[in-house]
């Protein structure tokens, strides 16, 4: 009896503790926060590692841009759809967020942005679109090959360190940016996660979608990286 | 660059007003180092550390472009407007100016003419005026984004282009040109938002349209 009392006390507790928990980009979120070192100012650092943060934030907010266009030619189509409708406009919602906090990183560390800002709205729009008009299944399958690129290339960024290592550590902003890509990784799998729940690989040709789909998305990620 | 030829394009810099960007420059930048070398640097020292002939004062051109652009960012304020940025900019080549067109020349006059077929290498300046903008624009327009980004500094870059052209020839009318390419280029940038503006208006009237018709 006891420990069921326990057992519930943690679970109506749990919704609690999570809002309690500071996510990372709540500090590029909440102006309450905006003249704190960590969201205000960049690390002065030697040539090499200002490109290579250059290089890592543009293709950052490039693929946030990309990715904010591909459900909104989703939602243009499945908006309506009881099922699917809501659950493109959550991630779509989420993907609002991570733009939000990608361009303030931008202006933080004054980064060039990507040349093919355009190219990625109408290329992510047609994309989204698309796929959504082939059915939902599609539209899954898209989102899933599209948010493994992404959660992969968040990953390579953050389990490598090979670039992270170069910067410093002593200056507040660079692990407050580890955090961020982290959290944004972590929120491109759950997306991942969703679209296989609702049926992404019953999707029509699933393989070959998904294939064109990521060799797509890992182009626009080289080129992002130069232009 | 080694640290030792980092230090004497520091303590060079002060000097170039009066004597222009010349290895002379260089050399005597020695006489300024915290212990002071009895005599100017010989012109073999000078060659060995900064290169020879013309690319040793080219070096010193870039430098003093780098330093002016470093002082750009160090005496800006919040509320400096791009007017203000550009014109102090201006300012600080004042001391200079006389120099400025012997400089501009040896940019343009790169060691890899003869490959390019042409008579000058604009490609030099073109960078110092990118470099000015981007400067210029991070201190006075730090929230513009995605293709605006570009757009900006490629404006700010010509008007800067020609005000420092301007200057070059009549210095005390400098600012006011200034003001003036700044002026039409927000009225330019007004003109085209409102077109923008009107063509989304026709754009969604159509569409508008094109439901009511299909009976969507």
């Amino acid at each position: 009896m006891l420990a069921r009392c326990r057992f519930l006390a943690a679970n109506a507790l749990r919704p609690s503790i999570r809002t309690i928990t500071c996510r990372a980009s709540d500090f590029y979120t909440d102006p309450s926060k905006n003249q704190e070192l960590g969201v205000s100012t960049s690390p002065d650092i030697s040539p090499k590692q200002r490109e290579i943060l250059d290089r890592a934030l543009r293709v950052d907010q490039a693929g946030e841009i990309a990715a904010n266009w591909i459900y909104r030619g989703q939602f243009a189509v499945l908006g309506r759809d009881p099922r699917v409708g809501p659950l493109i406009q959550e991630m779509w919602d989420q993907e609002k967020l991570h733009l939000e906090v990608m361009d303030k990183l931008q202006l933080q560390h004054e980064v060039r942005p990507t040349l093919l800002s355009d190219v990625a709205k109408v290329t992510g729009y047609a994309l989204g679109a698309a796929t959504a008009l082939m059915g939902k299944e599609a539209a899954m399958a898209c989102t899933e090959a599209v948010e493994t690129v992404i959660g992969e290339h968040y990953d390579d960024k953050f389990s490598q360190l090979k670039d992270f290592e170069l910067l410093p550590s002593s200056h507040p902003s660079i692990p407050l940016l580890r955090d961020v890509i982290k959290e944004f990784r972590d929120d491109e799998l759950e997306h991942l996660d969703i679209a296989v729940e609702h049926h992404s690989q019953r999707a029509p040709a699933h393989a070959l979608l998904s294939a064109v789909v990521a060799g797509g998305c890992k182009v626009a990620i080289e080129l992002c990286k130069r232009f | 660059m080694t640290t030792t030829s980092a230090k004497l394009l520091k303590l060079a810099l002060p000097l170039v007003k009066n004597h222009g960007f010349t290895q002379e420059v260089l050399s005597l930048s020695a006489l300024s180092l915290p212990t002071p070398l009895a005599n100017p640097l010989p012109d073999a020292s000078v060659t060995a550390l900064f290169g020879p002939g013309d690319d040793a004062c080219r070096t010193l051109v870039h430098a003093w472009l780098d330093d002016a652009r470093r002082r750009m960012k160090e005496e800006s304020t919040e509320k400096m407007g791009m007017g203000d940025v550009l014109k102090a900019r201006l300012k600080s080549n004042e001391p200079v100016l006389e120099h400025l067109p012997e400089a501009f020349a040896l940019l343009a006059s790169s060691p890899l003419l003869p490959l390019l077929l042409l008579p000058v290498d604009p490609a030099p300046i073109i960078k110092h005026t990118a470099q000015v903008s981007n400067q210029a624009c991070w201190i006075a327009h730090g929230d513009v984004q995605e293709s605006s980004w570009y757009t900006r500094r490629a404006t700010i870059s010509a008007i800067y282009l020609a005000a420092e052209l301007h200057q070059l020839t009549s210095p005390k009318t400098a600012p006011a040109f200034l003001d003036l390419l700044l002026e039409n280029a927000e009225h330019a940038g007004k003109a085209l938002d409102e077109t923008a503006f009107f063509c989304e208006l026709c754009l969604e009237e159509l569409e508008r349209d094109c439901k009511e018709f299909w009976g969507v």
